[in-house]
């Protein structure tokens, strides 16, 4: 109790305006960000490997795998985030164990268990389920058994088989489209369903979450498949790497379109609450909705892809421009997160001032925790790709 | 039946072994998990249960005037009349049955902060401090008796009990009214504030004395009286301390 009163002597003199007692500190902290950047990621890079099951791109085909492995390592460490917040991850089975089914709150433990489990999981055992049958027949130690496991033990590897495998996939995926829709526009839903903050409260928001997502997961497969194709000294398939700029470019577009519908209908609605959102926005957001989001992660990604497609740039350029915009776009889609979730929590519902949030350095839900869970997909990832290589190998290249 | 599980893709079956396992192993889990977890009634039931068992710290409120008659006596006419002495002593049940246990007694600064500290949501009149400016590196005893605390002397101003409205009213259009203009205030007042109470204006025509257009007071907005929101307290609409209108956004908000 002390040292909350404490945090309001040190927070007061850092708000401006009238602000309600209990509006000094902020109950949502960085996690909170990271939490729907994370499950953004997921949703865009899954459907991102949908174009090429259900819409048949064919030009997307080197990135599918990587796509699906990329939604699985953020899936998994997704939750991460929220359970670190509570304060007690420990405890976190109870919830999985006893959950409150009149919570909104609580349908994220569901939407996510059935994405994981019955989407994810899924899609990507039947893809790989007769590489591992043929893996495991080549390996002799522990990664034998572990293809075993892996496999489920399957052995059948006959062109019956695997017919059935691609059919599976192509449901799977069917379901799974709507699925990564429901998993990013939950996110979306539980800010927009707050009727008591107008920053938040919009029909509108799931919608942009799921834009946004879609050009955060295009985004990061895109960078992840420069930098990996690199790494591994191969080269870049240009038709790929085109074709998904491409797709970035309209989804950023659509997205930045229903963002600014957004603000247009806030505008000409002028609600009480205009005044002090455009304080906000004025102030306390500037840098990071002004500058980072719309220029930065908006605008001059934008221009480099318009001026990708009208000089025609020759090959090497072209690389280097699109690595460029995607990373500015990874930066945007970020401080998007940081706008919605933080910026909401910046102004009194008194509309008469505004408050200001210092991060934590250390602690379960400070600064370096977050740095933490933005690097834990990575390494998650390192592993997935090294235990089941999304690329094609010569003797697989059977389908 | 087995014909059927034959002509299933192997791969299907595979899945579906595992999708059971874990529908099993989940309902297994759910089954073990007493029914006080689960069902919101018997968790109420079980937590009262729980919590009744524990063992009694607090004696309660009038444990202690047996022996202390004279600490409560003092203590019922002061200020603090309201608190219970384990508020401040902690708690004392060991003593209070068997004296040769002493009962704590906190006289750190901390110990009157936590309800003496400035903060805006406590209610009108709560006498607060400033603990970084009012006289610090002093315990709070040495100058105020903890049975019976009274301020050596009496405030002068308002604003030492009505500090956040004052503030309010420094940036407001009525800064440069007193608030003895609209409050009529008996000087017993700041003794016994609720004893004692100051007046509040009690209608309209109140605010028409600067306000209404026939009002001789220079330098004020004027309304006609009759027609502005006429069914209603001038108050209830204009919060008095911050009449705000055309202040707004550029007084409140810097
Ligand atoms: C059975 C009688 C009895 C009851 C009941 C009782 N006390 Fe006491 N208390 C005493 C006696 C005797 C002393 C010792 C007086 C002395 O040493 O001068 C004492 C001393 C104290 C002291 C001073 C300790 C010190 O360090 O000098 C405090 C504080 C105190 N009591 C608080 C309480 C509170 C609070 C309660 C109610 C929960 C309580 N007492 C109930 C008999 C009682
Ligand atoms: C606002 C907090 C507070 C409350 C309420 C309070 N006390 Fe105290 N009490 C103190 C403090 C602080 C001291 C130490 C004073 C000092 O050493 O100058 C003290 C000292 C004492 C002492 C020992 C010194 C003395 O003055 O004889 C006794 C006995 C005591 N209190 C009993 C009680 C009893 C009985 C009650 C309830 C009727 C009570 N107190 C209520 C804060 C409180
Ligand atoms: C549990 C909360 C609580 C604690 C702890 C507490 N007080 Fe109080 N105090 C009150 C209440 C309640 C009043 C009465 C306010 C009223 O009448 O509106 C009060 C009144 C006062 C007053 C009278 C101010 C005036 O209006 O003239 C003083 C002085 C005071 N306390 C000092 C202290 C000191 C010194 C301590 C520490 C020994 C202390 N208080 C601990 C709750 C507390
Ligand atoms: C050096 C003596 C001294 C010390 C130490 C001291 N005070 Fe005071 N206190 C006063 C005086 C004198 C007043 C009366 C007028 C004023 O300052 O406004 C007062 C007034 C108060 C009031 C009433 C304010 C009001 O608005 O009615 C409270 C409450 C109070 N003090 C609490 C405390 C607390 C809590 C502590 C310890 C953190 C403390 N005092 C320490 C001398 C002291
Ligand atoms: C010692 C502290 C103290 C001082 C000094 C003080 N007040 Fe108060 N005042 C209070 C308290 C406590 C209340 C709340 C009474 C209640 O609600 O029971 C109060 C209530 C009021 C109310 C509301 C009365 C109601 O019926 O709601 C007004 C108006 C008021 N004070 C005006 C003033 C003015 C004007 C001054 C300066 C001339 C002043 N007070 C000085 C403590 C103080
Ligand atoms: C322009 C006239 C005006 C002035 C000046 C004024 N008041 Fe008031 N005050 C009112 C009116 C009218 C109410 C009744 C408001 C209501 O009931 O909503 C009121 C209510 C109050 C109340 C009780 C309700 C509350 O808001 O907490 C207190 C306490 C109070 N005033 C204190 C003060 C003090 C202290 C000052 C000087 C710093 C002051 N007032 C200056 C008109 C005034
Ligand atoms: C003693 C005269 C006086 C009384 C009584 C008075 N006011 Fe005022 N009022 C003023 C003055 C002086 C101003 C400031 C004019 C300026 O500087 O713009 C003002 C400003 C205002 C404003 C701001 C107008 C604007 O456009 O910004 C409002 C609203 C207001 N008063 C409402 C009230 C209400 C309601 C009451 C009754 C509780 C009241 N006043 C009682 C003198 C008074
Ligand atoms: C139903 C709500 C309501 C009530 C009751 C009300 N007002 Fe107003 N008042 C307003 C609104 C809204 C405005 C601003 C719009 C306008 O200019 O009409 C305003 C404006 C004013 C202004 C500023 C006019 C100017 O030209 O800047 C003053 C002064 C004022 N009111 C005084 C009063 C007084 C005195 C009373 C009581 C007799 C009162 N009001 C009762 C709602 C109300």
């Amino acid at each position: 109790m002390h040292t909350a009163a404490h945090a309001m002597l040190f927070l007061l003199p850092q708000t401006t305006g009238y602000i309600f007692p209990n509006e000094a500190e902020m109950p949502w902290s960085l996690l909170i960000v990271v939490y729907p950047y994370l499950t953004g990621l997921v949703a865009g890079a899954f459907i991102l490997a949908s174009l090429v099951k259900v819409f048949n791109v064919k030009e997307l085909q080197p990135v599918y795998r990587l796509s699906l492995l990329t939604a699985l390592a953020f899936l998994l460490i997704a939750p991460l985030p929220l359970l670190l917040h509570l304060g007690h991850p420990e405890r976190s089975y109870e919830i999985f164990l006893t959950p409150n089914l009149t919570s909104a709150m609580a349908m994220f433990g569901f939407v996510y268990a059935w994405y994981l489990m019955v989407v994810l999981l899924l899609e990507i055992w039947f893809t790989y389920r007769r590489e591992l049958i043929v893996w495991s027949q080549g390996e002799r130690t522990v990664m034998k058994v572990v293809y075993r496991v892996l496999s489920l033990f399957s052995v059948d590897t006959s062109e019956e088989s695997a017919a059935f495998d691609r059919k599976a996939i192509k449901v799977i995926t069917i379901v799974g489209i709507p699925s990564a829709f429901l998993l990013h526009g939950y996110v979306g839903f539980i800010f927009g369903s707050v009727k008591a903050n107008p920053w938040w409260s919009s029909v509108l928001m799931p919608i942009v979450f799921l834009f946004s997502a879609i050009v955060s997961g295009i985004a990061l497969v895109t960078f992840l498949y420069m930098v990996l194709t690199t790494l591994r000294r191969e080269r870049i398939n240009m038709a790929c790497l085109d074709k998904m700029a491409s797709f970035l470019f309209y989804a950023v577009i659509l997205d930045f379109s229903l963002e600014f519908l957004d603000f247009i209908h806030r505008l000409y609605e002028s609600e009480e609450s205009i005044k002090i959102l455009s304080e906000l926005v004025m102030n306390r957001l500037f840098f990071s909705l002004g500058v980072i989001q719309v220029l930065l992660g908006m605008f001059v990604p934008l221009g480099i892809m318009v001026l990708i497609r009208v000089l025609r740039l020759d090959e090497e350029l072209r690389k280097l421009l699109y690595f460029v915009a995607v990373i500015l776009i990874q930066l945007g889609i970020f401080a998007t997160r940081w706008n919605v979730v933080i910026g909401g929590q910046m102004f009194s519902k008194s509309f008469r001032g505004l408050m200001e949030y210092k991060a934590k350095i250390g602690g379960m839900d400070g600064f370096l925790m977050t740095l933490v869970l933005l690097v834990l997909p990575f390494i998650v990832l390192t592993v997935l790709i090294k235990v089941l290589p999304p690329w094609d190998r010569p003797e697989s290249v059977a389908r | 039946m087995t014909g059927f599980f034959k002509r299933l893709p192997e791969a299907v079956v595979r899945v579906g072994i595992v999708f059971l396992l874990f529908i099993t192993t989940v309902s297994f889990a759910r089954w073990m998990i007493p029914a006080s977890l689960k069902n919101g009634r018997e968790h109420r039931t079980a937590t009262v249960k729980r919590e009744t068992a524990k063992a009694i710290h607090y004696a309660g409120a009038d444990a202690c005037t047996e022996c202390h008659k004279e600490i409560n006596a003092v203590k019922t006419e002061g200020y603090h009349r309201n608190l219970s002495c384990e508020t401040c002593h902690g708690a004392a049940k060991n003593h209070a049955e068997d004296p040769d246990v002493k009962a704590v007694t906190d006289k750190v600064r901390e110990a009157c902060t936590r309800c003496h500290m400035y903060d805006p949501s406590r209610p009108t009149g709560f006498p607060q401090i400033n603990p970084v400016v009012h006289n610090p590196r002093k315990q709070c005893v040495e100058c105020h008796k903890p049975h019976s605390p009274k301020p050596p002397h009496v405030p002068q101003e308002c604003q030492a009990c009505h500090g956040q409205i004052a503030r309010t009213k420094e940036v407001s259009p009525h800064v440069d009214l007193p608030c003895t203009t609209c409050h009529t205030v008996d000087v017993q007042h700041k003794v016994s504030p609720r004893e004692v109470r100051a007046q509040i204006p009690s209608d309209r025509s109140f605010c028409a004395k600067c306000h209404s257009i026939d009002s001789p007071v220079k330098e004020t907005q004027k309304v006609d009286i009759k027609t502005h929101g006429e069914k209603y307290l001038c108050w209830q609409c204009h919060y008095p301390h911050e009449p705000e209108l055309h202040s707004y956004g550029t007084k409140t908000l810097p």
